[in-house]
């Protein structure tokens, strides 16, 4: 088949980090074909491929399509050679109804003015010409990730992209809308299209993508059929050693509880009841795994154990203390330790630099600050022991974090959580968008964490991670928890019916079913 | 490492370096445009504002003396702003500690020495204090500082209005002001026949105050935490709303210092017409200073010398309207509201400096 896109010798580096982003990448993609782009954390795919959609300029390199070289100086000129790309982060206008964000920009003018008929029938078609069903008429607001990406990429459709770049555009999404995204995909594979596909799931990468090229360090260390290749061949790759997939965890006897949630109660930000009576306990040396689909409470719960929001009905204690009424400073110093869904907005403050990071939760204690000044010699030493120690290599004591990729964000943050031995450790959604050395890292440290005698919660939508890491699975459905297994007998079927709303006696399982707490 | 930080402050300082040219070169076009002799109005401009012919009649010294009080509101705006509220309440602020020093000037009596430091801590006292109402209007009821700052300096501008021409009024037959302050109550001056002294001291020490409280106190790193990010701050257990009403108060102070120091060091009274803008001077001396307490310090001195050029040599010697030193400043502000239109060349400019750089780093082998 005809090159749809050749990339030749790109190359950039970044000054102000330092950084070798592309280091003289070469990267073909053919008419109609899936090319899937994986790469450790940091390893320059975004970089490359805004380099392809104009939003940085390459120190060299050639950009060549349909076999003529063109400079692409600026997004237009992009668009204008029919590459599109759909960001990780959606830019799309939450109080646009869908129309509006898909025709922003180029609205078919009535003598100066809007019309909304007009441009709903376009996106009608549109939709209905790519088999995308949207409702041109609904507000961004109001819809589901999955569905606000697809009108990103009719987005892209409408402007006559013959090269889609889909950058991690699972990572946000559930089990369900990934697998309308792969079908999305193989069909415009199928009508000509080429679309190139970042992600950190191998097992996506084998389903959706005829090629793979493999980045690492800002080099392209390797391009394959998929058909010729295997997850643990492309782990390998792209970290340049042997990958554990699945990190290995031994039994341990678990101890006396440590946290305790009894019938609690919450409501999400528009007042609705998001949490109802919901009681549990996590015990030391145990990882209790909360699965569900997203959205059924998760982040309203983690956000009532951690102290960030009031709830509404119930108690949850630590070591056997009433916390219900104590702040998040007070939680922490009695050892929560809690890494949040939401690394950029909560987890961290990108417009500071590292140290002032490192001590949110821990400037009042006496080792970082005396008679109310900040002691910055101590702080400092306290950066470079977590950056060692977490083998956090691009982050670097008071320097700013804003350019960390996300992978090493992510590690920030559990550095700074996992330091100081905490006795009860929530990890809400850990391992999103991190590449598969990371995800083993998180996964081994969370589990010394357990058999150093600590309590962990890990919320995670991801059945693999909760079926990988946990001792004792708990499955949340709107807002209550449908059921408790214990994981060495578990199935992912039993986990993914809970999940979905069922009951177990709907299978014949040996489990006995219960909503309730196993003391 | 020292190249880093070096580039860093370049960073910084880049864009109001650029904007003050901007509008420099912007005020030549217009004088030329009135006919005017341009490389002379440059001239005359500096040397009215920076320059020092005689060390009795010295522009740089009056320069120095018309910025301390920017300085000081300038300083209350960065604390506001450092911890995300986007108070202009200086005026106000300003305006109220004048009254007081005023008042407290004449009607109290105190040795040399005490007098002042009670005048100085009173005035503190009332600026945080009409800090503090906004900061708690914000906090317990969601009031926007903007607005409640607004309506708090219209209040204030009235007030000190109706004590100089009711209360306070010292002599009915002249325009209203209050009596002369005590000589007790004086902030002292370095050289005779101008009014650079004690006051010019005390807004430098603000400025390293201020400098290591935001940066270098448990408090200040509250502050900017909260003011950069909430859910940061929040889900780290930064008690906010604490560090919000402090910002406030502490930024009411040094408002409030603003004014004792103007009306201790040199007015010596409150007049008619005392409110001449001098809070909304230092939010835009903390805008254009890159919120950090050095840049103000800076700024406030070129502020202040440019008006004074603008005054005494263009006005006075050349015929052209003061107004131009206010016209450039306009244009200084919106150079920098504009920044974006610098951002592409910036980066042409930053990549030029970084070239030896990156060769060092590849030389070095990593
Ligand atoms: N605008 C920038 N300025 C400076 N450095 C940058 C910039 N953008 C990226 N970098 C650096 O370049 C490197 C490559 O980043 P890039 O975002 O391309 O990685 P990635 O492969 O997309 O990683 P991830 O999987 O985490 O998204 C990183 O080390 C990053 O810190
Ligand atoms: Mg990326």
């Amino acid at each position: 088949m005809a090159l749809a896109l050749e990339m030749k010798g790109i190359t950039k580096y970044f000054s102000s980090t330092d950084v070798q982003a592309n280091d003289n990448v070469n990267l073909t993609v053919e008419a109609g074909e899936v090319l899937a782009l994986v790469g450790e954390n940091g390893a320059g795919k975004t970089t490359l491929m805004n380099i392809l959609y104009g939003l940085i300029k390459p120190d060299s390199g050639e950009i060549i399509i349909n076999g003529e070289e063109v400079q692409i100086g600026h997004p237009d000129d992009a668009i204008k050679h029919g590459i599109g790309m759909v960001h990780q982060h959606f830019k799309l206008v939450p109080s646009f109804t869908v129309a509006q964000n898909i025709i922003l920009g180029m609205e078919p003018n009535k003598a100066g003015f809007l019309s909304p008929k007009e441009e709903n029938k376009v996106v009608k078609d549109l939709a209905d010409k790519f088999n995308l069903p949207v409702d041109p008429k609904a507000q961004i607001r109001d819809l589901p990730v999955g569905m606000q990406q697809r009108v990103e990429i009719l987005k892209v459709l409408l402007r006559e992209a013959k090269i889609l770049i889909l950058d991690e555009p699972t990572a946000v999404l559930t089990p369900q809308e990934v697998k309308e995204l792969m079908e999305v995909v193989r069909d415009l594979a199928k009508m000509g299209y080429s679309v190139i596909f970042i992600t950190h799931k191998l097992i996506e990468v084998m389903e959706v993508a005829d090629r793979v090229s493999v980045m690492r360090a800002g080099k392209n260390v390797g391009s394959k059929k998929v058909s010729d290749t295997n997850i643990p061949d492309l782990a390998r790759m792209m970290v340049g050693r042997e990958v554990l997939l699945r990190v290995k965890k031994d039994t341990i006897q678990r101890g006396k509880p440590v946290f305790e949630a009894k019938d609690v109660s919450v409501s999400d930000v528009h007042g609705l009841a998001a949490i109802s009576h919901v009681s549990f306990d996590v015990h030391e040396g145990e990882i209790v795994g909360l699965a569900g689909v997203s959205g059924n409470g998760q982040t309203e719960l983690v956000e009532v154990i951690s102290g960030m929001r009031p709830l509404d009905g119930g108690k949850v204690f630590l070591n056997d203390q009433d916390i219900t009424q104590a702040n998040v400073r007070d939680r922490r110093n009695a050892g929560v330790a809690h890494i949040p869904e939401d690394r950029m907005e909560v987890g961290l403050n990108l417009q500071t630099n590292l140290d002032e990071n490192l001590i949110i939760s821990r400037y009042n204690q006496s080792e970082f600050s005396k008679f109310g000044f900040l002691l910055s010699k101590s702080i400092h030493r306290f950066a470079e022991t977590v950056v060692n120690s977490f083998s956090i290599s691009a982050a670097k004591p008071g320097e700013d974090i804003s350019m960390l990729s996300g992978g090493n964000l992510q590690k920030v943050v559990v550095g700074r959580e996992l330091s100081g031995n905490p006795s009860f450790i929530i990890a809400n959604q850990p391992t999103r968008g991190l590449d598969v050395g990371s995800i083993e890292f998180v996964h081994k440290t969370l589990i010394e964490e357990r058999d150093r005698g600590a309590g962990v919660l890990l919320v995670s939508v991801e059945l693999e991670e909760i079926m990988a890491l946990a001792d004792r699975i708990l499955v949340l459905f709107r807002g209550q928890i449908q059921g408790e297994l214990e994981a060495k007998t578990a199935t992912e079927e039993e986990v993914g019916i809970l999940m979905a709303g069922g009951k177990l006696s709907d299978l014949v399982s040996k489990q006995p079913e219960s909503g309730k707490e196993s003391k | 490492m020292k190249n880093k930080k070096f580039q860093k402050i370049l960073d910084a300082i880049l864009i109001p370096v650029l904007a003050i040219l901007s509008g420099l070169v912007l005020m030549g076009v217009l004088i030329a445009i009135t006919g005017k002799p341009v490389w002379e109005s440059y001239g005359v401009l500096f040397s009215k504002a920076f320059g020092c012919e005689k060390a009795s009649n010295c522009a740089i010294i009056t320069t120095l003396e018309r910025a301390t009080p920017i300085m000081l509101t300038g300083l209350s705006a960065v604390v506001a702003f450092r911890s995300g509220l986007f108070s202009i309440g200086q005026e106000g602020q300003y305006l109220m500690a004048s009254v007081v020093a005023g008042w407290l000037g004449y009607s109290i009596h105190l040795p040399n020495g005490v007098h002042q430091i009670v005048i100085l801590l009173a005035c503190m006292a009332v600026g945080a204090a009409y800090g503090f109402i906004p900061g708690v209007l914000k906090v317990k009821l969601g009031v926007n500082e903007l607005l409640s700052t607004i309506v708090l300096n219209s209040i204030a501008t009235l007030f000190i209005e109706y004590m100089v021409q009711f209360p306070m009024r010292a002599d009915v037959s002249t325009t209203a002001h209050s009596p002369i302050i005590d000589v007790t109550a004086q902030l002292p001056t370095f050289m005779a026949g101008s009014k650079w002294g004690v006051g010019f001291v005390i807004a430098v020490i603000a400025v390293i105050a201020v400098y290591i409280y935001l940066w270098r106190t448990k408090s200040g790193y509250e502050q900017r935490m909260a003011g950069q990010s909430k859910r940061f701050a929040l889900y780290g257990g930064v008690p906010s709303d604490k560090a919000a009403i402090r910002a406030m108060i502490i930024s009411g102070a040094l408002a409030g210092l603003a004014g004792a120091v103007e009306v201790m060091g040199v007015h010596r009274r409150i007049m008619t017409g005392f409110s001449t803008g001098l809070g909304f001077d230092g939010v835009t001396a903390a805008i254009l200073g890159q919120t950090h307490p050095f840049g103000v310090f800076i700024v406030s001195i070129l502020f202040a010398g440019l008006k004074l050029g603008a005054q005494l040599g263009l006005q006075l010697k050349l015929g052209i309207p003061r107004e131009l030193g206010g016209t450039i400043i306009g244009f200084i502000i919106l150079f920098v509201a504009a920044s974006k239109f610098y951002e592409g060349n910036i980066d042409r400019i930053r990549a030029w400096f970084k070239k030896p750089d990156k060769q060092k780093a590849k030389g070095g082998g990593d």
